[in-house]
């Protein structure tokens, strides 16, 4: 029998190699236990490396963060204490508000969970390449983090859980080309889909071109994904193009800067607006 | 021991990608260290290992960078592995030029290997620009010489240890 040669056999094993790792991905979009299973051994077998790189970049940023701070700390509470008094004010602001919302809704036989259960996470990494844009979080299913459930920051919204093992979560982000959420013009109540780009900026589609949409105003998410309650700011408009078809082209300014991104908050429940049970009807006021 | 050595490369190269994407996010974009165990393995062994460390390092991002379609970046490299592992064995690429060429070929490649993959997979593709393409294969080849100037001074440094430790 004669002997196959080395480039025969490296091309055999490429043909193997790359067929199995196509019928992977195949598994992994279906979301196969199997993809599961083998992604979940991988992701064991490198958390050491992830452990020794997370205490050495905490290190560095420490570092930076220490030297940084000593400039910028003066200034920083001056912005500080004005925030403050600005913000003491809006939340007195609120309050009423929220009041008043509360009884109207009870008014419309509504009920709201205003305040949304969550859990904070750190950011381990992020990749924030062309194609795929996601961050990786310190809290996996052992803190009750599951699939598609919301991430939002200080600011507004971040993303999508896209996969959880033990520990950590992946976090698919608004700009990631694959990414949606739905979205309303909060002046005009002009709803669309905003859609990432894999850029910095957002696009907001499927928005009607008789809507009244203008540059400068703000978007925010609606409720209606099903993944993000509605009122967590996505961007400010930037653009308001030709309309292509029926649809106006509207880009937009993300509230969120996915670069500065450390600390997000992961919404544990859905929260939104449902109708009224008997039971809480019979308790209403 | 090569594969201890190639776990070692391919750990390391995990650590400054995850530790790069912690401390300058944005670099993400231009820089994909994971290349560097493969362009490594392609020009000074063979195209099998470098096909397998390929894979594993591919498989490895797969797992903490990419979203949706697990196995592509696994796919990407262990192809890129083979391609390059085989030029390597025919050219004499182990010097400036051709290490420099090589790393900014095969991430010139990695993007359009990128986009092909995931439109078969019908997922939408953002546009590329081309001067992050510019600068991509810039800093691919720069880092890719750069390692393996210090891996061929390592090896050369070992290799004159090892006579003196015998007569030792």
């Amino acid at each position: 029998m004669a002997a196959v040669s080395p480039v025969r056999a490296n091309a055999l094993l490429l043909g193997v190699m790359g067929f199995a790792q196509l019928l992977l991905m195949a598994a992994s979009v279906r979301g196969s236990v199997v993809a599961g299973g083998i992604s979940g051994a991988v992701g064991h077998a490198t958390r050491p490396a992830v452990v020794a790189e997370r205490s050495l970049s905490g290190t560095i940023l420490a570092v930076v963060h220490f030297f940084g701070d000593l400039n910028a700390e003066e200034v920083a509470n001056a912005a500080l204490k004005r925030e403050v008094t600005r913000l003491s004010g809006d939340v007195e602001r609120g309050r009423e508000r929220a009041e008043e919302n509360d009884r109207l809704r009870r008014l419309l036989g509504m009920k709201e969970d205003l305040v949304p259960k969550s859990i904070g996470a750190s950011v381990v990494t992020a990749q924030l390449g062309g194609q795929s844009r996601v961050i990786v979080v310190d809290r996996g299913s052992t803190a009750g983090v599951r699939a598609d459930m919301a991430v939002v920051a200080w600011g507004g919204a971040v993303g999508r859980v896209v996969s959880v093992d033990r520990d950590f979560a992946r976090v698919r982000l608004l700009s990631d080309p694959n990414s949606g959420a739905s979205g309303v013009v909060a002046r005009s109540r002009a709803e669309g889909m905003v859609v990432g780009r894999g850029g910095d900026a957002l696009e907001m589609i499927y928005v009607p071109k008789y809507a009244d949409v203008v540059t400068g105003d703000r978007v925010v998410t609606s409720g209606l994904d099903g993944v993000f309650p509605r009122g967590f700011g996505i961007g400010r408009v930037t653009v308001v193009g030709e309309p292509i078809g029926a649809s106006k082209a509207i880009r937009l300014e993300p509230d969120v800067e996915d670069r500065a991104l450390e600390e997000v908050l992961i919404l544990l429940e859905p929260s939104g607006t449902r109708l009224l049970t008997a039971d809480d009807a019979e308790t209403r006021p | 021991m090569i594969v201890v050595w190639a776990l070692l490369g391919i750990g390391l190269a995990l650590g400054a990608e995850l530790a790069l994407g912690s401390i300058a996010p944005g670099a993400t974009r231009y820089v994909d260290l994971m290349m560097l165990p493969l362009a490594t393995y392609a020009l000074r062994t063979s195209q099998r290992s470098s096909m397998t460390v390929g894979c594993v390092s591919g498989l490895l991002q797969d797992y903490w960078m990419e979203p949706r379609l697990f196995g592509i970046n696994g796919l990407i490299k262990t192809i890129l592995g083979w391609g390059l592992g085989g030029l390597g064995a025919r050219f004499d690429l182990n010097n400036f030029g051709g290490r420099f060429a090589a790393g900014a070929c095969i991430n010139l490649l990695d993007e359009g290997l990128q986009a092909g993959i995931r439109r078969l997979f019908g997922e939408a593709l953002a546009p590329v620009h081309p001067v992050t393409l510019i600068v991509r294969c810039l800093a691919g080849g720069l880092l890719t010489a750069g390692i393996l100037a210090i891996v061929g001074k390592v090896g050369r440094a070992r290799s004159a240890a090892r006579p003196g430790r015998r007569k030792a």
